[in-house]
């Protein structure tokens, strides 16, 4: 007979390394200054890490402490990020700290990382959609050791990661459950927490961070930036897309022109006596240009990815929109806010830095690889779907008797971007870095074929009605203005797809351009927002022009 | 703070400039390298007059900032400018700098005394412009595509006449502008091999130390902390194009909250505008450093 086998190894490596820096600990509770002979004593050398970070919050007091342990120790990690969002999160990479990288979105950090793995300093696994990473975190990338940060943890390393949740429950399980070591970084070490959002026996170590995580306000926009033509677009997107497919639930990338969308409705919307019949259910992030929607009774739910710097008390006061704790404070959740997203969502609406000929959409530019975030997943026709919706059901073709509903995936772009150059482009940009980077796809966000509304200031294209490549070509081109894309259009064959209904220009869905200016808008400005939130929006300082 | 400090090289000098450069400082390099600065137009055809009188005045703006407790948390010299940058960061001594500008400054003189130089291309993005130079470059007419200063703005360094070909097929290719320049060596270019090899001859007795911050390499357009690629850039970026709008590129990822854009000139606004936005800025060309550091120190406190 053989010998029995060791069914736990992962179980006993995980105990010997915990027992070898028990001395550090206080039950759970390391002191600051241990944090890189911890790491050093926790991570070794090859392991797989998650250090979290997205492009909202950062662990970026154990990033900095990663950044800063010897690489004689550690070395040739293998990291797993959702986002390369800080400086040091490459630099373990030229210090030898780490050498290979799975990540989603590296926008922050696009030039460098172009740069590092032309050098060979990074070596890509490969670029996810943050549902897909987390999924191989379960899967094929199971976490050796997790990083990650939490607002508060009581004596026990019971974890309250309140409005910021995000992705800290979906990275801990997956290492808690296959004997992978936890590591927090706390902003507050406290009595009681005001919930338990992670409950301590998933936890290992916390350590005291020496300043509070980062934490950026990703998606606030001032509305003082807002411009006329944002204006216009939003009203054709009110009339052609939302109202004309009586859309029920959506989601909204980052943008001017979204948020241009957010503080129409309320007057624009109204006009037209929309309320009560179009976007009731938000998937988005507390994004201050909801609030004049919210308050003039437009939205019934929202339920978030993070949550938003400023927003805590407004939140806490609408606990019926809000998906609030019984502290009062929200939880968010990455995960499930990208499932539904996906799922259960009728509408996504985004933009994009390059759309080619075809369709085909993506932010990846010469020299820079930025990733992706969520819109991949947003932005997809989820095939798996069943159930209906009148949105979903309204793009059905009526020449299949198997035919099924579609997802609305909405493109908004001006014709031109903020650098002077076109959007609408021959090639995409994506199609020579993915060889210069040497990937097995090209890096697009949002395929041609899930794309069904493009909106430009010239006008919108219903993609999902063309019957043919050549005719979806000729859409693009009727709303791509004098871009090269644009000035290939034919003046006989946009006036037959005005007929067909394929291409819409302002006056053929009765937008007034004339009336698109910015005393359209519910709030005008930052104080505005404060005003309708009655003052219980508190927007950062670098959002502040008054005092 | 965490701001980004920018050296610009040769093109901006002008009579004067020296004014207002600390009268001690000036002394002591005077008398190190033996030299009488004129700080006049005349004076500045001359190459050894020309860099060493541009790098005392930005050694004089960093040492006047730094008294003001201002560092910089990013640095980008462009061509000459690396030395004030290294110096910035406490990679490089004061004395070993101007030592080695004087030096370099000498080797360039001698290297082509006529025929050759430089041109600048715009509204032609790099591989357009490198296909063009590939149609007339020949190793009895080298030309070469040099800086690239922005996406749309490349350089050419070689012969004259070479260079003028360039210039004339990129009007005919649909440029904005092409032209050649007032600079009487091919500098960035493979041309200046030799000068790069009696540079670094030069600069073998000099110790660099571990830089307190990120330094932006000419040569690779890539951010640095270590010190073996600051001695390359020091002692051979004559030989590779500046690849500074790769440089700006890198400098965004590290989130700077400010510039300082250092005398003489303000030749890079372009790209600066195109890679930061409204980010704040100081141009020190146009502002003391007392008007800076009470700016710089305004803007950290956040009351815009």
């Amino acid at each position: 007979m053989s010998e029995e086998r060791n069914w736990a190894t992962h179980r006993e490596a995980k105990a010997r390394k915990l027992a070898a820096i028990s001395s550090l600990l206080d039950g759970k509770i390391a002191q600051t200054k241990d944090a890189k002979t911890l790491l050093e004593g926790l991570i070794a050398p090859g392991d797989k890490v998650v250090l979290e970070g997205d492009n909202q919050k950062q662990a970026s007091f154990l990033s900095k402490t990663l950044a800063a342990v010897d690489p004689e120790k550690i070395n040739n990690l293998h990291m797993i990020m959702s986002s390369i969002s800080r400086p040091e999160h490459l630099d373990i990479f030229e210090d030898g700290i780490a050498s290979k990288m799975d990540f989603s979105f590296a926008g922050p950090q696009s030039t460098r990382v172009s740069q590092m793995i032309a050098d060979g300093t990074l070596k890509v696994g490969d670029i996810h959609t943050y549902l897909e990473l987390y999924a191989r975190l379960y899967v094929d990338l199971i976490p050796n050791v997790v990083l990650v940060a939490a607002d508060k943890v009581d004596h026990e390393g019971n974890l309250y990661t309140g409005n910021n949740t995000e992705e800290t429950p979906v990275i801990v399980e997956a290492a808690a459950f296959h004997d992978g070591i936890v590591i927090v970084q706390a902003n507050e070490i406290v009595d009681k927490v005001p919930r338990v959002d992670i409950p301590s026996d998933w936890v290992d170590v916390v350590i005291p961070a020496d300043e509070p995580y980062q934490l950026e306000p990703l998606f606030t926009r001032d509305p003082q930036n807002i411009n006329e033509l944002q204006i216009l677009m939003g009203m054709m997107a009110i009339r052609g897309i939302y109202e004309k497919h009586n859309v029920q639930s959506v989601n909204h990338g980052v943008g001017f022109n979204t948020a241009a969308i957010e503080l129409l409705l309320p007057t624009y919307g109204e006009q037209l006596g929309l309320k009560g019949k179009i976007v009731p259910n938000w998937e988005v992030n507390p994004t201050p240009t909801l609030i004049p929607a919210i308050e003039s009774g437009w939205v019934k739910s929202i339920h978030s990815f993070g949550g938003e710097v400023g927003m805590e008390k407004y939140i806490a006061a609408r606990p019926d929109v809000f998906f609030v704790g019984p502290d009062g404070s929200m939880r968010s959740n990455r995960a499930f806010g990208q499932m539904a997203g996906q799922y259960a969502l009728d509408m996504f609406v985004g933009s994009t830095l390059q759309i080619d000929q075809y369709g085909n959409s993506s932010t990846v530019t010469n020299g820079r690889l930025s990733g992706f975030g969520g819109a991949p997943n947003m932005g997809s026709n989820p095939t798996g779907r069943r159930h209906s919706t009148p949105a979903w059901q309204s793009l059905r073709p009526d020449n299949d008797p198997l035919g099924k509903g579609q997802k609305l995936v909405v493109q908004m772009v001006e014709t031109f971007g903020s650098n002077k150059r076109p959007v609408f482009v021959d090639s995409l940009d994506a199609v020579k870095v993915r060889e210069e980077a040497k990937l097995a796809n090209v890096p697009i966000m949002i395929y041609s074929e899930d794309t069904t509304h493009i909106v430009t200031e010239e006008g919108i294209a219903y993609l999902y009605k063309t019957d043919s490549m050549a005719e979806r070509q000729a859409a693009i081109e009727a709303i791509a203005g004098v871009t090269p894309v644009g000035l290939r259009s034919n003046p006989d064959t946009v006036k037959d797809l005005r007929a067909r209904g394929i291409v819409a220009f302002p006056e053929d869905i009765g937008v007034n351009r004339n009336q698109a200016t910015r005393s359209l808008l519910a709030a005008q400005n930052m104080e505005d927002l404060v005003k309708w939130s009655k003052g219980l929006y508190n927007p950062p300082a670098k959002f502040r022009s008054w005092s | 703070m965490n701001s980004l400090w920018i050296f610009p090289g040769q093109g901006g000098q002008s009579a004067s400039m020296l004014q207002g450069v600390d009268a001690d400082l000036r002394t002591h390099v005077e008398d190190l390298l033996g030299l009488k600065l004129q700080d006049t137009d005349e004076a500045y055809q001359d190459s050894v007059q020309l860099q060493v009188g541009i790098e005392l005045l930005q050694v004089a703006q960093i040492d006047a900032m730094f008294k003001a407790g201002l560092r910089p948390h990013l640095v980008a010299g462009h061509s000459l400018g690396v030395f004030a940058a290294a110096y910035a960061l406490g990679s490089l001594q004061k004395d070993d700098l101007f030592r080695t500008v004087k030096r370099r400054a000498e080797l360039m003189q001698g290297a082509y005394p006529s025929g050759y130089g430089m041109g600048v291309i715009v509204g032609l993005s790099r591989s357009e412009v490198e296909k063009l130079v590939a149609r007339v470059h020949s190793t009895a007419h080298p030309v070469y595509a040099s800086n690239q200063n922005a996406e749309d703005q490349t350089a050419l360094s070689g012969e004259l006449d070479a260079i003028a070909q360039v210039v004339a097929l990129a009007k005919q290719n649909g440029a904005a502008r092409a032209l050649r320049l007032k600079v009487p060596v091919p500098s960035h270019s493979p041309l200046m091999t030799e000068v790069s090899t009696q540079l670094a001859a030069a600069m073998s007795a000099v110790e660099l130390t571990k830089p307190n911050g990120i330094y932006l390499a000419n040569y690779s357009g890539r951010a640095v902390r270590q010190v073996a690629p600051i001695l390359e850039d020091l002692t051979a970026n004559l030989k590779y194009p500046v690849y500074f709008e790769a440089m700006m590129g890198v400098a965004r990822d590290y989130q700077p909250d400010s510039i300082v854009n250092f005398a003489p000139g303000q030749p890079f606004r372009k790209v600066l505008a195109q890679k930061f936005g409204d980010l704040h800025q100081i141009n020190l060309n146009q502002m003391s450093v007392s008007d800076a550091a009470f700016l710089l120190n305004k803007w950290e406190r956040g009351s815009y």
